[in-house]
């Protein structure tokens, strides 16, 4: 058995990935595969750390988090088909004007 | 982990962060060979660390480096390709990788279910938004990242606080087994099954039977509100809506 440092590295370096993504990019569909790339991360340490551990709460916890997942993938793609359909464009900017 | 080891990874970090903000689409050419230069750099650090017993006491197998070294490069392919179709199709890559790492892990039942739903059902929904969406040009919005300095930097940050530590966290081979609690006088604990997927089974029907009831009333609700969502009003054969008198609208009648 390997050791969890070096797992709980590369999840953190996922997360932090996807959260640059998730800020920096225009395009609605590439934001939510950022999320998607933050959820792999949280999988990944959650697995590391159950091994840590020694039980399956970790493991659990990754599965009800697909669950999660499919449930933000689909609604997050129903909302970009509907502003899709609103104004023809993906950019998130084009409805900036929705700042409060 | 001294200090400096921290510091260590903090500089790979910003290495890896520099390599990200020059392959992220800013208008014009991408400096590709400035960003490759970074990018590899930072990995080639990043595994040095890792697998030079800096982080935890004892190197991981390598099958790691391998999935690691996929599932960082094609993240960061994710997050800066100009176009959302490659995107996609890296993050398949991600899931792939991912699911190695976790079989190394021993989670075999979630690394199964990971490609299964991931790249089977997630990844298939959002390319035919993408494909829905399809522009015959890249639009401007794909070539040119908002505030990317800030996003790296805020990504850095973040980074460095979760992974700074990851060196205290002790090997599992070094943590001294938690005794499990007898009951009294009870019936006595059944003993363990056999192998990864029985196990999380029986813990789904036991411990979290109810989590498991919620999500599946969560999935129903999720499905009933992206049909409501991204209906579109189909036009009914021999109904027409009754006119609006002439004249009304705007004044009587609200415009919006």
């Amino acid at each position: 058995m390997t050791s969890v440092g070096q797992y709980v590295v590369v999840g953190a370096i996922l997360f932090a990935l996807g959260l640059v993504g998730f800020l920096a990019r225009r395009n609605l569909i590439v934001m939510f595969l950022s999320t998607e790339v933050m959820f792999q991360g949280v999988v990944l340490n959650a697995v590391a750390y159950a091994r840590l551990h020694r039980h399956l709460d970790g493991q659990a916890f990754g599965l009800f988090l697909l669950v999660i997942a499919a449930v933000e993938a689909g609604l997050a793609l129903g909302l970009i088909v509907m502003l899709y359909r609103r104004r023809g464009t993906l950019d998130a900017e084009a409805w900036s004007t929705m700042r409060g | 982990m001294s200090p400096a080891t921290a510091y260590l990874l903090y500089f790979v970090f910003a290495l890896g962060g520099i390599g990200v903000y020059f392959l992220m689409p800013q208008g014009g050419r991408p400096k590709r060979a400035v960003a490759a230069v970074f990018g590899v750099s930072a990995l080639v650090a990043l595994l040095l660390v890792l697998g030079t017993r800096v982080v935890s006491p004892d190197a991981p197998a390598g099958y790691f480096y391998l999935f690691a070294t996929v599932a960082v490069l094609a993240a960061a392919r994710v997050v800066t390709h100009p176009r959302p179709v490659y995107s996609a199709l890296y993050f398949v890559l991600v899931v792939v990788a991912v699911a190695a790492l976790l079989v190394l892990q021993g989670a075999e039942f979630l690394a199964i279910a990971l490609v299964i739903i991931y790249a089977g059902a997630i990844l298939v929904t959002y390319l035919f938004v993408i494909m829905l969406a399809q522009q015959s040009s890249v639009p401007t919005y794909d070539t040119r990242a908002r505030e990317p300095f800030l996003a790296v930097l805020a990504g850095f940050v973040l980074m460095a606080a979760v992974a700074g530590r990851a060196g205290d966290l002790p090997s599992p081979a070094e943590r001294a087994t938690v005794p499990v609690a007898q009951p009294e006088g009870g019936e006595p604990v059944r003993s363990a099954p056999e192998g990864n997927t029985a196990a999380i089974g029986v813990a789904l029907v036991t411990k979290y039977v109810i989590v498991l009831e919620l999500s599946g009333v969560l999935l129903l609700v999720a499905m009933i509100g992206a049909i409501a969502l991204a209906r579109k009003c189909v036009p009914v054969e021999g109904y027409r809506p009754p006119p609006q008198p002439l004249g009304k609208v705007g004044k009587e009648v609200a415009p919006f």
